[in-house]
């Protein structure tokens, strides 16, 4: 019986759907603009997200909320102007809870905002200035809700670690253990989901191979307020790259390195006397590769980091997913991740080594409906279990209904 | 001798409407919407951009003749291409049965789809040098909405007619039918997908009509 009432909503919804494609269609002809004989265009558009997440305690990932079950809806709206062929701006503005899912109230952001000029027709080299995702990794492309298989973010994107940019660790032991005395969102993950720092970027193609560098003031894994310029300048500039290799269409390698200082200004009194934010940095390699034909997708990157922690020395991971989509009718499909992470040793003070946080994996299971082109609703399970220490498990279920305008 | 002589007429007679066929015809004009404004490609995760722009397709409106006709044994294959990451032609007029091939005239991938009620399709993505063609055949008379999953601003339309009488308006709204048949029939003018105009009309054999979709 309730599988007929949901599937009667579900056809209900459907048959409305198309209805308000056409409406969708024709608000996104009226938000697109141009003059001066079309030299310039303007295009806002944006989407709608309701987003419901169930977990258990303490909440996965970078979700920053103290009840299990919690509703994050956001709208977000993007610009994108053309101006001539060869400049381009665009910028991106959220109302949420939070950049990261959380139970606080409503806030608004501009997330990023870039200029960008491309002074040759083949692109071989595009300058980009602003605020905007980093070069790193092939996962940038995917991170909005519509294009992203799933509702979350690989593992290295959100899992926290016992970094911390806002304090030093004041001994070995204070930093393995920080995570479980103090709030999650004082601690950082390897890489702070799409990174939106601001800064400079050089990017282009030559042949089969592409290439991207850039300075940004903040770190990967700096927290979203240390992209902004204001809150952070470039005394302590943060450089990345990727070279990129395609074959042919299907085929995607990515070789990525960055370099930077990960603490924020306010942690330089706990530094160790004569020591600078600057003696401490983070080290990440990166190693990427997607493939694509019809209906199936596949990505895969694989990262090695290093942080310089003070009184600890250097504390290294290593952490991968695999991730396929693939499309089993014109409006369904499916996706799997496996993510892990590894966690290398330190010593902790007392002529032991020991891991500086528990090793995990993850798996991700999502499954998608697009009623039309611009409405979609997606389910994802994740069991995250941690393979070393106590063995603590989590589940997440997730619901994410997005309609695109 | 006096069968013989009915053989003559009716061979006659039989022949005479096709004859007649090729001379009628149905020409006019159609109050076309204004231009919509130029296409705008979103290009904010692309880390090798080519610098240009996306050309601006002029819309265009379809007029056919809506009736009872006898089906085809046979239709010639048309093509939606995707070149500089639009659709040519951005739209496409069809009789229902007809089979569109949709290459990829491009140096990226395209995934094609449609979720509209009259088809609904996904090509998945595939390289500009695959063979075979991807095809569809579209069998359900409708508009069918093209888009593609990468580059979100492609949209182009295919509008599938259960007549074969039809033709595509120039730029300026001018049209002209030829071949029709003689008889009552309903003129149409698909504008876009919310507007189609009609207008009944007396076909007479040889004689050209002269309506406008104001």
């Amino acid at each position: 019986m309730k599988l007929r009432a949901l599937s009667l909503c579900v056809f209900a919804c459907t048959a409305c759907a198309f209805d308000v494609d056409d409406f969708l269609d024709r608000l996104d002809s009226a938000l697109t603009l141009s003059a001066f004989q079309d030299n310039l265009r303007a295009r806002l558009s944006g989407t709608l997200d309701l987003e419901f997440y169930h977990f258990e305690q303490p909440a996965p990932g970078l979700i920053n909320s103290n009840i299990d079950t919690l509703f994050n809806p956001r709208l977000t709206l993007f610009l994108d102007t053309q101006i001539g062929s060869q400049i381009y701006f665009f910028a991106q503005s959220r109302l949420d809870r939070g950049f990261d899912p959380s139970d606080h109230g409503a806030q608004v952001r501009l997330d990023e905002y870039a200029l960008r000029v491309t002074p040759w027709d083949d692109g071989r080299l595009t300058v980009q200035i602003g605020k905007f995702a980093t070069v790193v990794g092939n996962w940038v492309p995917r991170h909005l809700s519509w294009e992203n298989p799933f509702i979350n973010a690989p593992l290295i994107y959100e899992n926290v670690t016992p970094i911390q940019d806002k304090s030093a660790p004041v001994s070995p032991l204070n930093f393995i253990y920080g995570p479980y005395y103090y709030e999650k969102y004082a601690f950082n993950p390897v890489i702070w989901g799409p990174s939106y720092a601001s800064g400079i970027s050089v990017s282009g193609r030559l042949g089969r191979f592409d290439y991207a560098v850039e300075m940004k003031n903040a770190s990967l894994s700096s927290r979203p307020e240390s992209w902004n310029i204001t809150e952070n300048g470039f005394e302590d500039p943060t450089f990345s790259a990727r070279a990129g290799f395609r074959p042919n269409e299907a085929w995607n390698f990515g070789l990525s390195a960055s370099e930077g200082s990960y603490f924020r200004r306010e942690a330089e009194p706990t530094l160790p006397p004569g020591r600078d934010i600057d003696d401490y940095r983070e080290f990440v390699l990166g190693q990427d590769a997607s493939f694509a034909w019809r209906h199936l997708q596949v990505w895969a990157e694989f990262y090695e980091a290093r942080f310089q922690v003070p009184q600890v020395g250097n504390a290294d991971t290593f952490a991968y997913y695999v991730e396929a989509k693939y499309k089993f009718t014109p409006q369904v499909f499916g996706a799997l991740r496996w993510n892990q992470q590894l966690f290398g040793t330190i010593s902790d003070g007392y002529g032991h080594n020991v891991r500086w946080s528990q090793d995990l994996g993850r798996i991700d299971i999502a499954a998608a409906y697009r009623f039309t082109s611009r409405m979609q609703l997606k389910l994802q399970y994740g069991f995250q279990h941690e393979t070393t220490g106590s063995g603590d498990d989590n589940h997440l279920l997730a619901a994410q209904f997005t309609v695109r305008f | 001798m006096r069968l013989r002589g009915l053989l003559w007429l009716n061979t006659i007679f039989s022949g005479l409407p096709v004859a007649l066929l090729a001379s009628t015809a149905v020409e006019g004009r159609v109050e076309l919407p204004k231009s919509h404004s130029a296409p705008v490609q979103a290009k904010r995760y692309e880390i090798v951009t080519h610098a240009g722009v996306l050309s601006t397709q002029p819309p265009l409106a379809v007029v056919y003749l809506d009736g009872s006709f006898p089906k085809p044994t046979s239709l010639p294959t048309k093509e939606v291409a995707q070149k500089d990451l639009t659709f040519i032609p951005a739209l496409l007029p069809i009789q229902m049965g007809t089979k569109v091939e949709f290459p990829n005239l491009d140096d990226t991938y395209h995934n094609i789809f449609s979720y509209s009620p009259a088809k609904r399709f996904d090509l998945g993505r595939y390289r500009p040098d695959e063979r075979p063609i991807p095809t569809e055949v579209f069998d359900k008379a409708g508009l069918v909405t093209l888009r593609c999953d990468i580059h979100e601003h492609m949209r182009g339309l295919i509008l599938v007619l259960n007549t074969p009488y039809f033709v595509m308006t120039d730029e300026n709204g001018r049209f002209r039918l030829d071949g029709l048949p003689a008889g009552h029939y309903t003129l149409k003018a698909w504008i876009d997908s919310r507007t189609t105009r009609e207008k009944p009309v007396q076909l007479k054999s040889g004689q050209t009509l002269h309506v406008d979709f104001p």
